[in-house]
């Protein structure tokens, strides 16, 4: 008689395979659960209800999406957060590359300068606006250097345009270190014989950045373009702390993420309201991603 | 591909679960019934007192155990940022505190949703101990009864600059006692220094159209009426310091708190405060101190404005005598009375504005500010509608803002305030 020993131990390790990985896997899919699906599913369901902080919603269907367009403040947060994206990822694109490519080389004293350089990135976004709104008040350092030298004072924080700008620029300064980074072990991986090839052939340091650098890097370029887009559209932080609570003049500094913390907080917040406006958000950084990696693949091609 | 059923199964508890959420909160708000045994554990929350006064309430808690043996107070402080964050938070979680200390505008929403416990039904043997005017403050419009104990009461003088008045030719011994006084002292100081230094630092708040004598709400407190010709007159005035750099260029984006800096670093005449600031000018700013000018707050009404704090017992409090007890314990006149000789407030028990503490000056700044800050507060007002929410103070100052800005005449730019604030309330149910 045949044993079925083995048969039997190949039957029961078969049974055990499929349940042992979603053990391992449970306690983080627990969390992603409670704090990521959750709240987002959540906030799904509240886009279609008039739910208000301690009031339970019902259900409205689209009357939020409608309301939306006609609310002034939307478009003026969906403008403000467009702006945002077209004046900050084409910053945070080049110069961290720039950056990285000054920073790459094994000099006496680098290390200081990749310090310095990313020190903005491990500071808390609240102190570095603060610094920031005090070097640019009326009566700051900026403005006193400016005056000093004849152009006058600029009113850095009480023109809308001149805020979001300065806000901007607080986030390109902020995240330059941290893109540097990203860049930097891209760089590492670029294979020095190109370089040389390139130099042997003639090419210059500003061609041999256009035909070595940029196509060995271009994928991290794609990668720095889509985590710096979905970050510019969700700016918050540097704009409420430079432009105040309500949004800078008349709100007119208001990005799409200011309004949803504004509308949907406090104990008369609008919950169903504010999550319509998440939901465009998020339907505007997916698409954002999707683009800025659809050119990058194109370009490949 | 073909769902599974599993996965079909997942996908709805997903979908369904987020919807049961909406379920919550807003019940009945549970009985108005106080009345039994003090005993048992309650929660007591605080905001941002724990930093300068915690040896006051550790004391004040230790002597209502021992009053009410069997009870046991937790007390918790919250820091003042986002201080309505954190209370919606439990409110909608079902976590709220026993006892909350809370300001009228907060009061508002708890009460609508059934969270704050109505005290004209459960503690109304109390009411005669608080002044008249302190008691109603924490009414809501709309509703019948009276949501928390009042607190204590906050009001102060305007500060002034006597260097930068003398600076600019005025005497520095003569502050501004008028609105019409105000304006044309702005003015002036604007003009004499090129605009190199504004008299205020803040767009006009309700409280300010309060103060002018603005009609903010109507009668019945069911619509805005700021947008009369009395609120026209004022923001045509605001615009006029604006235009002149009377009112500082930054003043469109300020903060409470940034104003008060720009009055430290003297790039401001002028600005509103409390007892509690001397210290401050003192210990920040000894040459600002030294020149200090202290006048009363500038009102048409003849009323000042005041802040008040309440303390609220939570409708769902499984120790309803217990919390009772102790928000009247901590509202009572000889606790009020303590707590104000710790720091500059005032208590709203009636009597305890004529202790001599609020009455006798002894020649100091600090001395002359309260007496005369407990004297303005007999007749004070709270302006600050109760139903005047954070979203609403945003629609107002925005408009205001375009108002000074030029985008809309005054007229226009409160018609639209309103229209916001009538929307914002309507919806607030």
């Amino acid at each position: 008689m045949p044993s079925t020993g083995p048969r039997t131990r190949a039957v029961r390790v078969r049974r055990q395979l499929p349940t042992s990985p979603w053990l391992f896997a449970a306690p983080g899919l627990l969390v992603i659960g409670a704090f990521i699906l959750y709240p987002f599913v959540s906030t799904l369901v509240n886009a279609f209800t008039d739910r208000r902080t301690l009031i339970p919603g019902e259900f409205v269907g689209l009357a939020n999406f409608r309301e939306l367009l006609h609310d002034d403040m939307f478009w003026i947060g969906l403008r403000n957060s467009a702006l945002y994206v077209l004046g900050v990822v084409p910053a945070l694109v080049i110069l961290p590359l720039l950056l990285a490519l000054l920073v790459q080389k094994n000099i006496p004293g680098i290390t200081f300068f990749r310090s310095a350089f990313y020190t903005p990135v491990v500071a808390s976004i609240v102190v570095v606006g603060l610094i920031w709104v005090w070097l640019l008040d009326e009566r700051g350092l900026v403005n006193s250097l400016l005056e000093t030298i004849g152009v006058g004072r600029v009113g850095f924080l009480s023109d809308q345009w001149l805020l979001l700008m300065s806000a901007m620029a607080v986030t390109v300064w902020k995240g330059l270190g941290y893109y540097m980074i990203i860049y930097l072990a891209a760089l590492a991986n670029v294979p020095r014989e190109l370089h040389e090839a390139a130099a042997v052939d003639g090419a210059g340091a500003v061609r041999r950045f256009v035909t070595v650098t940029v196509p060995a890097v271009r994928s991290t370029m794609a990668l720095v373009g889509a985590l710096s887009s979905v970050a510019a559209f969700k700016v918050f932080s540097e704009v409420y702390l430079m432009a105040g609570p309500s949004g800078g003049p008349a709100g007119e500094d208001t990005t799409l993420v200011m309004l949803v913390q504004r509308t949907g907080t406090g104990l008369t917040g609008r919950v169903g309201y504010a999550s319509a406006i998440s939901v465009v958000v998020f339907v505007v950084t997916v698409a954002l991603m999707l683009l800025v990696l659809r050119a990058d693949r194109r370009s490949e091609s | 591909m073909p769902v599974s059923r599993r996965a079909l199964v997942a996908a709805a508890v997903c979908l369904v679960l987020p919807l049961s959420a909406c379920g919550s909160g807003g019940d009945d708000g549970g009985s108005t019934d106080a009345s039994g045994k003090v005993e048992g554990d309650i929660i007591f929350q605080t905001w941002n007192l724990r930093a300068n006064f915690k040896p006051y309430f550790e004391g004040l808690i230790a002597d209502f155990e021992k009053k009410y043996p069997g009870t046991k107070v937790k007390w918790v402080d919250q820091p003042a940022e986002g201080y309505a964050d954190k209370i919606s938070a439990d409110a909608a979680g079902g976590t709220l505190p026993d006892v909350v200390n809370v300001s009228p505008d907060l009061v508002a929403p708890l009460a609508k949703a059934g969270l704050a416990l109505d005290l004209d039904k459960a503690a109304g043997q109390y009411r005669k101990e608080y002044l008249e005017g302190a008691w109603a403050s924490h009414r809501i419009p709309g509703m019948t009864g009276t949501y928390a104990f009042p607190w204590y009461l906050n009001t102060g003088p305007l500060f002034y600059n006597k260097s930068l008045f003398k600076k600019a030719g005025l005497d520095p011994d003569q502050p501004p006692k008028t609105y019409d006084e105000l304006f044309a002292d702005a003015l002036r100081i604007a003009e004499n220094s090129d605009g190199e230094v504004s008299t205020l630092a803040n767009v006009p708040t309700i409280e300010d159209f309060g103060r002018y004598g603005v009609e903010l709400m109507n009668p019945a407190g069911t619509a805005f009426a700021f947008n009369d010709a009395k609120g026209v007159e004022l923001l045509t005035k605001y615009k006029e310091l604006y235009d002149a750099k009377a009112l500082d260029p930054q003043a469109l984006t300020a903060t409470p708190e940034s104003s008060g800096k720009k009055f430290l670093t003297e790039a401001v005449a002028m600005n509103p405060g409390s007892a509690l600031d001397l210290g401050n000018f003192k210990k920040q700013a000894p040459n600002l101190y030294k020149n200090i000018g202290i006048t009363d707050q500038i009102t048409s009404t003849g009323h000042v404005n005041m802040y008040v704090m309440g303390v609220m017992v939570n409708a769902q409090s499984k120790r309803k005598p217990a919390a009772v007890a102790f928000a009247h314990y901590v509202t009572d006149a000889a606790h009020q009375m303590s707590f104000a000789k710790q720091v500059a407030i005032f208590p709203s028990t009636a009597g305890s504005l004529d202790d001599p503490y609020f009455t006798e000056e002894d020649g100091t700044d600090e001395t002359r500010v309260r007496v005369a800050a407990a004297k303005s507060l007999k007749n004070a007002v709270n302006y600050t509608p109760v139903l005047f929410s954070e979203q609403m103070k945003t629609a107002l100052r925005n408009e205001v803002a375009k108002a000074l800005q030029g985008k809309e005449s005054p007229k226009e730019a409160l018609d639209n305030a309103v229209k916001a604030c009538d929307t914002l309330l309507r919806q607030q149910g």
